[in-house]
C-alpha cells in the first residue's frame, strides 16, 4: 500500500460514510489502496458492497469522499476506463453467448467490433472459458457465470479490478480456477480488490486484507500479522476419533495445550494458546496414538472468531 | 494525436460512435428477444392488413350513386319522378299532386270577376269556379275537370232539366247563407225570358249568361287536352347535374380547374335552376344566373357557392374515388399510425428502456463502463427508435404501395401518394420519439407507478388527438403531442397534394359525402402564412423539443438516482 506518491492511488477513500435511512452502510472509513491483491473481509452486512458501490459511482457518500485515480466516480465516468468491476449481481443477458456478451460490453470502452471480439476471446481464454464461449449464458453454471463476469471486467485491461464476492456459490473447481486467475492478476501489477466473508478463501488469494465490521474499518494490513495475533488467542481443535480419552492423555502433557474436553461420544476438544504450535505437534501425536482419526476441525479458525477477537482487542 | 495519427476530436467522436453503436445494437437485440415487442408490432401489422382489406372491399364495390337533390323520387305515385314533374310544372307532393302529372289536363285560367269589379255579367261556354247566378243554355252534368271537390251535381231529369232545391221565393240573404260551396238551387225564371236561372256556388261547366253578385268572386277558363308523356326512368334524375369546371379559356376541364380557381364555373345541366320553380336564380349574387362561384386567395380555394339547383347532383363516382382514397390515406395516417401505433408502441417498448435494466439487475454491467447516464438514455432511445421508427416507416410504405396500386387513377401506381405515406411514417417516428422519451422518463421518475401515469397520459393524448382531427384550431388540443404530429400530416398532405383544399371544398359544396373534411383540414400553425412548409417545420420543432426536454428531465432524474 503506497499512499502519497506522485500519482494518485487507485483507490482513495477519505472518512467516507454512507447510510440508508436509519441503516448504516459505511461509517467513517478511510482507505488508500494501490497495487497488489487486497482482500476485503467482513461478514454479510459489514459494508463491503456499499464500499464497492461508492467506488463505482452507484451511490454517493453522505460524508467524506471517494476517489478512483484521483477522480470522483459519482461525478465522472472517466475512471471506469481503468476499472473492471464484477458485481455481486448474478444477472446477465441470458440469450447472449459469452463471446457476444463480453464483446458487446467491450465495445462500450470504445473498441471497434473486431478489437472487442479479439480482446473478448483472449480474456475468455484467460478465465478458462474458451471452449464454451459460443454457448448461451443461460446454459452456464454458477462458476462459469462468475468467470464470464470476470472476463467482462478484464476485457479492457484495467488497472483496478474490483470483485464483489467472486467465489460466492461456486463449486470447488471453479473456486480454485477463479482464485488462480485473481492471483495471476496480482502478479501482473494490477490493483485488485476482492471481497469475501470467508477467511479461508481470502487467505488462499492474498495476504493483504481489510476487515470491515458493522460499516467500520476494523483492521487493515497483512493477514499473517493478524493471524499471529489470532494464534495467541485461545483456540479449539476438534478431533473425531475412536478413543478420545486415550488421545487426550497424549495431548495434555504437551506445552501448547492447556486443557481438553469431551463434548460428545468419539470427540476430543483440545484447548490451546498457540494454534500453529499445536498444529505442528498434532501429526506426530496422532501417529503415536495409532488411532484412526475421522476429522480434525478448527472451529475457531474463521472470520467470526477473528472478528470477535479483534473487537475484544479494540475495546 | 494518438498512435494511429488521429486527431483528438476524431478519436473522441469515433469512441462515442462505437459506444452508441454498441448500446443501440444491444437495445435492438434485447427488444428482438422480447415477446411483447413481437406482439405489439404484429398487432400493428394486423391492424393495417385489416384496414387495407376494408379499403380493397370499398374499391371493388361500385359506389352507390347518391341522388343529392332528391328529384328521382315519385312521392305522389303517379309514375313520374319528381325531376320530370318539375320540368312539366306539375306537383309531386303526396297530398294533392297525384292528379297532376306531365301531360295531364291543365286548367287554363282566362278571366275572372273580382268582388269589387264593375262589370259583373258575362255570357260564355266555360269551366267556371266561384259563385254566380247562372242562366244556362247548356250544362255539362258530367263535368269534373281535374278538380276533386266542390263539383255541382245538377241531377238532370229525363228532359235535361236540373232537379234542384227551389229557392225562387227565398230572399238573397237566405240563399247566400243556406247554399254552401259545391251546391246550387233553382232560382226560377227571374227575368221572365223563359230560361231558368240557378244560383251556383262551386265548380261547373256550361254555356249561358252569368251574373256574379256584388262581393262574390268567379273565375273561368278551359281544360287543356290530356296528352301522354312517357315517364322518365328514375335513374335519369340521379347524378344528372354534374360539377362543371372551366379553364381560363372557357374550355370544360376536370374539377378543380388548375388555372381558374376563382370566378364563375358550373352549368345547370338539367335546367332546373332556370325553370320557374326557383325564385332567386342568382343566389350567390355574382351577377351570373345559375352558376357556381369559386373563391380563392393565394392560389388556394377558400370557398365554393352554387346558385340553387346548379351542379347539385354530381356523379359521385368521378369524385368519391379520389376523395375517398385521400380520406383513407389521411384517416389511416392519423388514427392508425399517429394515434394508435404512436401511443401503444412506446407504451410497450419505451417505458422500460432504462427502468427494466434496473429491475433486471443488468444495469450494473453497463454502468461499470465509461459511459455516462445521459449518454445511456440517449443511446437506449436511439435503439428503441431504430426498431420502432424503421418499423412504422416500412409499414407505412408497405400500406402506401398497396393502396397506391389499388387507388383511383390511370397510372399503375399513384406516385404522389408515396411522399404522403413517407411523411406519415416520419411523423409517427417523431411521435414515437416524443412519447418514447416521455414514457422512459416516467418510468425513471416512478418505476412503480410510471405505467399508470403513462396510461392516464395516453388517454389525454388520445382525446386531444381526436379533437385535433375534427377541430385542429382548438387551442387546448395543442397541449398534446399528438396534435403536432397530426398537424404534420395535414401539412404533408397539402404539400404532396396541393389541390386537397379544392377537393375538400368541392366535397362540402356539392355534398359528395366522402368524409374528407372530417379527417383533413388545412394546417393551423402557419404563423399567418398558410404555408404548409412552415407548419411542418413548426410541428417538427415542437416534437423534437418535447423529445429533448424529456430526455433532459430523464437524465437529471437518472443522474441523481442511487443504484443499489
Amino acid at each position: 500500500m503506497t499512499v502519497g506518491s506522485q500519482k494518485p492511488p487507485a483507490v482513495l477513500i477519505d472518512q467516507a460514510s454512507k447510510w440508508y435511512g436509519q441503516v448504516i452502510g459505511i461509517n467513517d472509513v478511510s482507505l488508500a489502496i494501490d497495487g497488489g491483491v487486497t482482500g476485503i473481509l467482513g461478514p454479510n452486512g459489514a459494508g463491503k458492497s456499499t464500499l464497492f458501490k461508492l467506488m463505482m459511482g452507484r451511490i454517493r457518500p453522505n460524508q467524506g469522499s471517494v476517489r478512483l485515480f484521483g477522480v470522483d466516480p459519482w461525478a465522472s465516468t472517466s475512471p471506469y476506463r481503468r476499472v473492471g468491476y464484477v458485481s455481486e449481481s448474478e444477472k446477465l443477458y441470458e440469450w447472449m453467448t459469452a463471446l457476444d456478451f463480453v464483446t458487446t460490453l467491450a465495445r462500450l470502452h470504445g473498441m471497434t467490433r473486431e478489437e472487442a471480439a479479439d480482446r473478448s476471446a483472449h480474456v475468455l481464454d484467460f478465465v478458462g472459458l474458451s471452449d464454451v464461449m459460443h454457448k448461451e449464458l443461460g446454459k452456464y453454471s454458477k462458476g462459469m457465470r462468475q468467470r464470464v463476469k470476470i472476463a467482462h471486467a478484464l476485457v479492457h485491461d484495467p488497472d483496478l479490478i474490483i470483485l464483489d464476492e467472486p467465489l460466492h456459490g461456486c463449486d470447488p473447481i471453479a473456486r480454485t480456477s477463479i482464485m488462480s486467475v485473481i492471483r495471476e492478476l496480482g502478479k501482473r501489477d494490477k490493483t485488485v480488490l476482492v471481497s469475501s466473508h470467508i477467511l479461508e478463501e481470502i487467505e488462499r488469494i492474498t495476504e493483504q486484507i481489510v476487515i470491515l465490521h458493522n460499516g467500520r474499518l476494523l483492521a487493515i494490513g497483512n493477514l499473517h500479522a493478524i493471524r499471529d495475533l489470532l494464534d495467541k488467542h485461545p483456540h479449539r481443535i476438534l478431533i473425531n476419533c475412536e478413543d478420545p480419552r486415550g488421545l487426550a492423555g497424549l495431548f495434555v502433557s504437551q506445552d501448547p495445550v492447556f486443557g481438553v474436553r469431551f463434548p460428545s461420544d468419539g470427540q476430543l476438544e483440545i484447548h490451546t494458546n498457540n494454534l500453529s504450535a499445536a498444529h505442528s505437534i498434532l501429526p506426530s501425536i496422532i501417529v503415536d496414538s495409532k488411532q484412526s482419526i475421522t476429522s480434525i476441525e478448527n472451529p475457531d479458525d474463521n472470520l467470526e472468531s477473528l472478528l470477535g477477537y479483534l473487537i475484544k482487542e479494540a475495546s | 494525436m494518438d498512435k494511429q495519427g488521429r486527431g483528438l476530436s476524431e478519436t473522441v467522436w469515433t469512441r462515442l460512435d462505437r459506444k452508441a453503436g454498441a448500446i443501440v445494437e444491444l437495445t435492438v437485440r434485447q427488444l428482438r428477444h422480447r415477446l411483447s415487442t413481437w406482439v405489439v408490432l404484429g398487432v400493428g401489422v394486423l391492424l393495417m392488413a385489416l384496414l387495407l382489406a376494408f379499403y380493397i372491399d370499398a374499391v371493388r364495390e361500385t359506389f352507390e350513386p347518391i341522388d343529392n337533390d332528391g328529384d328521382s323520387v315519385d312521392e305522389d305515385g303517379d309514375g313520374y319522378p319528381r325531376g320530370q314533374e318539375d320540368k312539366y310544372g306539375t306537383s309531386d307532393d303526396f297530398w294533392d299532386g297525384s292528379s297532376e302529372y306531365p301531360g295531364s289536363s291543365v286548367f287554363v285560367l282566362e278571366d275572372d270577376i273580382d268582388w269589387n269589379d264593375d262589370g259583373r255579367y258575362v255570357f260564355a261556354n266555360k269551366s267556371w269556379d266561384g259563385t254566380a247566378f247562372f242562366e244556362p243554355t247548356w250544362i255539362d252534368d258530367e263535368y269534373t275537370g281535374d278538380w276533386w271537390d266542390s263539383h255541382i251535381d245538377w241531377r238532370l231529369d229525363e228532359n235535361g232539366d236540373p232537379l234542384l232545391t227551389d229557392c225562387s221565393d227565398w230572399d238573397l240573404e237566405m240563399i247566400y247563407n243556406r247554399i254552401e260551396f259545391g251546391n246550387a238551387c233553382d232560382y226560377g225564371d227571374d227575368d221572365g225570358d223563359g230560361l231558368t236561372s240557378y244560383y251556383v256556388s262551386g265548380k261547373w261547366r256550361g254555356e249561358g249568361s252569368v251574373t256574379v253578385p256584388v262581393d262574390f268572386y268567379l273565375q273561368w277558363g278551359y281544360w287543356t287536352e290530356e296528352v301522354y308523356v312517357e315517364p322518365h326512368p328514375k335513374e335519369m334524375y340521379i347524378n344528372e347535374d354534374d360539377i362543371d369546371c372551366f379553364d381560363s379559356n372557357g374550355d370544360r376541364v376536370d374539377c378543380p380547374a388548375a388555372d381558374r380557381l376563382s370566378g364563375t364555373h358550373g352549368f345547370d345541366d338539367d335546367g332546373d335552376c332556370l325553370s320557374e320553380l326557383i325564385q332567386d336564380i342568382d343566389e350567390n349574387q355574382n351577377g351570373v344566373a345559375c352558376d357556381v362561384v369559386w373563391r380563392s386567395s393565394n392560389g388556394v380555394v377558400t370557398g365554393i357557392t352554387a346558385d340553387e339547383n346548379v351542379d347539385e347532383d354530381p356523379d359521385e363516382q368521378d369524385y368519391i374515388g379520389e376523395l375517398g382514397h385521400r380520406m383513407f390515406v389521411i384517416a389511416v395516417g392519423k388514427m392508425a399510425f399517429v394515434i394508435l401505433l404512436g401511443l401503444f408502441i412506446p407504451l410497450f417498448l419505451a417505458l422500460g428502456l432504462v427502468r427494466d435494466e434496473t429491475e433486471n439487475g443488468t444495469l450494473h454491467l453497463l454502468l461499470s463502463k465509461p459511459i455516462n447516464r445521459a449518454e445511456f438514455i440517449v443511446y437506449r432511445l436511439m435503439g428503441y427508435l431504430a426498431v420502432s421508427g424503421s418499423y412504422v416507416i416500412a409499414l407505412s410504405l408497405l400500406v402506401g404501395v398497396v393502396a397506391s396500386v389499388l387507388g383511383p387513377g390511370d397510372q399503375l401506381i399513384r406516385l404522389s401518394d408515396l411522399p404522403v405515406w413517407l411523411g406519415i411514417g416520419i411523423a409517427t417516428t417523431l411521435v414515437l420519439a416524443a412519447y418514447g422519451s416521455l414514457f422512459n422518463t416516467m418510468g425513471l421518475i416512478s418505476p412503480k407507478y410510471g405505467v399508470y401515469i403513462c396510461i392516464v397520459f395516453g388517454i389525454w393524448e388520445f382525446t386531444m388527438g381526436s379533437f385535433s382531427i375534427v377541430n385542429p384550431g382548438w387551442s387546448v388540443a395543442s397541449i398534446s403531442i399528438s396534435h403536432w404530429a397530426l398537424q404534420m400530416i395535414d401539412a404533408i398532405v397539402l404539400m404532396a397534394w396541393p389541390d386537397t383544399i379544392q377537393w375538400a371544398a368541392m366535397d362540402q359544396a356539392f355534398d359528395i359525402q366522402s368524409g374528407l373534411s372530417y379527417f383533413w383540414q388545412p394546417p393551423v400553425h402557419t404563423m399567418g402564412t398558410q404555408s404548409p412548409g412552415i407548419s411542418l417545420l413548426i410541428s417538427t420543432v415542437v416534437l423534437l423539443l418535447v423529445t429533448v426536454t424529456c430526455v433532459f428531465v430523464g437524465k437529471s432524474v437518472f443522474n441523481r438516482r442511487e443504484i443499489m
